[in-house]
């Protein structure tokens, strides 16, 4: 411990050096007066200071506010010995910056005692400045984790606005970071997917699971899956990535192109509300899951409830934190208090029910992250514009023979190679009936050679497919060709298809597809197609599907 | 199974809910599905709010279905039909015998 002695009398600092070094404190420094005490302070930057108050120049009083300041944040005692004892000066001393004071002639003791107690605080204060600093640089690099992690959160949970335009929602977090999630993306098929969720608990350590599930979601929003199979999919990543004491209550929404009719995965979340514009009616989608991210996949049940409404109805999906509000008598608002904010007869907003659970809770603050997402039927047709098709031509060419026509896969590998082209999903209902119809009428009657006739009976029909399966299954020669084309120019699909078979009579074809038992096929692709032409006697048959919008 | 068959809460509707595909791959399937039909059954409902794809076959095996219970007097529905389904069964006048939802 290094001890400056400042005081103008030798005789006194030889008297304090001696007794200093009896008492164990042999790294001392002497000066002569406060000008040379404060140049050896800043020289030697001692721990302890004694400071005689009585100095010609610059006297105590005036040296202990240097000190103190050259010091800074750390603790420098200065201890101030004075032959003066009137109250006054005393407790001058201490006014200027000085910690305490040793009356002239200084007791060895008390002094040596007093030393001791401020070397004890000195070293508590250079502890606790340790502890700020390292709390200081924890406190900057949290602030700049976060910094990072909400530049990738802004970054992974961007909805588009063409989709968010049709949304009436609000987001209140109740940290930094959000435990909730609301995602919306435009379907392929027309329409769109959103998702609500709410995991465990709030703040950084709930919100990091909304990074898979946004990733997960979108991709398979994108690829057309349905909501069951969106809900099964994140079940099954959040499983797999969350600990057992973290899950996500969700709700997956599949809306159709008509905005009208909902396909709804319900696992943990307060019951969705569906409000008929016209009576007020509600209907709930109460939750029949369990929360994503618990089950195992095969314990897993993607069933969704399918319900629909009608244009300018609303539906309303939010999660707990806006139910779970209390009243200042400690009663919660639940979804009655919920149901009964939504049920007046105007249209109701996200910000209009927010600060009804402000109003409730009046003046406790917001205890859990709160969500609020209002969709209201409309059409969704302006979203398919979200899907182009391919600027470039392409062509599929598929020959098959004998064995391979015995093949269950046929229609749904042609499915995948068509459907990975961009904009085609939204035409892959028709196309799945037109690519049947043709491949089942090429092979049925064209290489199989079933009739028809047999297909008028019940027992009859259930006998075709029989015989079908069995001709099948024995079937060595035979050939079916695919030519699928695409041309952009033209927004259209040309699909040609053509057996080994003998042909028929094309000009015998029924027209009308509901009296007649068989031939509903052609029908079928009379309708759905822009074109349909028989050529080679029957054998060839030749479609144009129109993609334009 | 692809296919599920159940009786309703009422104990009068009988639910035959169809998956992706309702195809000549059905055909065994969706016959068993109303093989047993209990005796208090008024109506049969055909769930295809799960079904994407179909094709004409899917159309003979629902009259087939009318045709083998044509002795009971039953009524029978279609039901969460999506858009391109519900299409495909206007395109062949099914409204005119199914009723359509």
């Amino acid at each position: 411990m290094k001890i400056l002695i400042i005081d103008d009398e030798s005789l006194n600092r030889f008297l304090l050096l001696h007794m200093l070094e009896e008492e164990g404190y042999t790294d001392c420094y002497e000066a002569k007066n406060g000008q040379e005490g404060i140049q050896l302070a800043q020289e030697v930057q001692p721990d302890l200071v004694l400071l005689d108050v009585m100095m010609p120049g610059m006297d105590g009083f005036a040296v202990a506010p240097v000190l103190k300041e050259m010091a800074g944040d750390n603790y420098l005692p200065v201890i101030f010995i004075t032959s003066l004892d009137d109250k006054e000066s005393l407790a001058r001393c201490l006014e200027v910056g000085g910690d305490d004071f040793v009356a002239k002639p200084f007791d060895k003791l008390i002094l040596a005692a007093k030393i001791r107690a401020h070397d004890r605080i000195r070293q508590l204060t250079s502890k606790i400045e340790q502890q700020n600093q390292s709390l200081r640089y924890f406190q900057q690099s949290v602030d700049r984790e976060h910094a990072i992690v909400e530049h990738i959160f802004n970054n992974a949970i961007v909805n588009k606005e063409l989709v968010t335009d049709f949304f009436d929602f609000s987001l209140s977090p109740a940290a930094v970071f959000n435990g909730d999630v609301f995602l919306c993306e435009s379907s392929p098929a027309g329409g769109l997917y959103f998702l609500v969720g709410d995991f465990t608990g709030h703040g950084l350590a709930s919100a990091i699971g909304v990074l898979p599930v946004s990733r997960t979601f979108r991709f398979l929003a994108r690829k057309g899956y349905s909501a069951g199979e969106i809900a099964a999919q994140l079940n099954t990543t959040l499983g797999s990535l969350l600990p057992p004491d973290m899950f996500c209550a969700a709700a997956v929404i599949e809306v159709d192109a008509s905005g009208c009719r909902f396909n709804i995965w319900n696992g943990g979340l307060p019951s969705l509300l569906l409000k008929s514009s016209t009576n007020l009616s509600m209907y709930k989608v109460v939750s029949r899951h369990m929360a994503l991210g618990i089950l195992e996949s095969d314990e897993f049940d993607a069933e969704c409830e399918i319900i629909e409404g009608e244009p300018g109805d609303q539906l309303l999906v939010y999660t707990d934190g806006l139910m779970e509000v209390m009243d200042e008598h400690g009663k919660m608002a639940d979804e009655e208090g919920v149901m009964s904010w939504f049920s007046s007869p105007e249209t109701i907003t996200a910000a209009f029910l927010f600060e009804r659970a402000a109003e409730y809770r009046a003046d406790s603050i917001q205890a859990d992250d709160t969500t609020i997402v209002i969709f209201s039927c409309q059409s969704l047709e302006v979203l398919k514009e979200d899907f182009a098709t391919n600027e470039l031509p392409y062509s599929i060419h598929l020959t098959l023979q004998g064995r391979e026509l015995n093949n269950p896969h046929i229609i749904s590998s042609l499915m995948e190679m068509i459907n990975s082209q961009p904009g085609m999903t939204l035409v892959r209902s028709d196309l799945y009936t037109i690519l049947s119809e043709m491949f089942n009428n090429a092979l049925e009657h064209g290489v199989l050679k079933l009739s028809s006739d047999l297909k008028s009976t019940p027992d009859g029909f259930h006998q075709y497919y029989q015989r079908r399966d069995t001709l099948l299954a024995n079937l060595t020669e035979g050939e079916i060709a695919f030519k699928i084309l695409f041309k952009p120019s033209e927004s259209a699909l040309d699909i040609t298809i053509s057996d080994s078979g003998d042909g028929f009579d094309v000009s015998a074809l029924d027209e009308d597809c509901l009296t007649a038992c068989y031939g509903r096929g052609i029908c079928f692709l009379r309708e759905l197609c822009e074109s349909v032409r028989f050529s080679d006697n029957g054998s060839t048959l030749s479609v144009r599907l129109s993609m334009a919008k | 199974m692809t296919i599920t068959a159940n009786l309703y809460d009422d104990n009068a509707t009988w639910v035959i809910k169809l998956d992706d595909k309702f195809d000549f791959g059905k055909v065994q399937e969706f016959r068993d599905a109303y093989q047993s039909l209990p005796e208090d059954v008024t109506t049969v409902e055909v769930d295809l709010g799960q079904t994407e794809y179909m094709d004409s076959s899917a159309l003979g095996m629902l009259l087939n279905m009318q045709k083998s219970l044509s002795e009971r007097s039953l009524a029978y529905k279609i039901t969460h039909c999506r858009p391109q389904v519900a299409r495909i069964l206007t395109i062949s006048r099914f409204d005119k015998k199914f009723d359509i939802s």
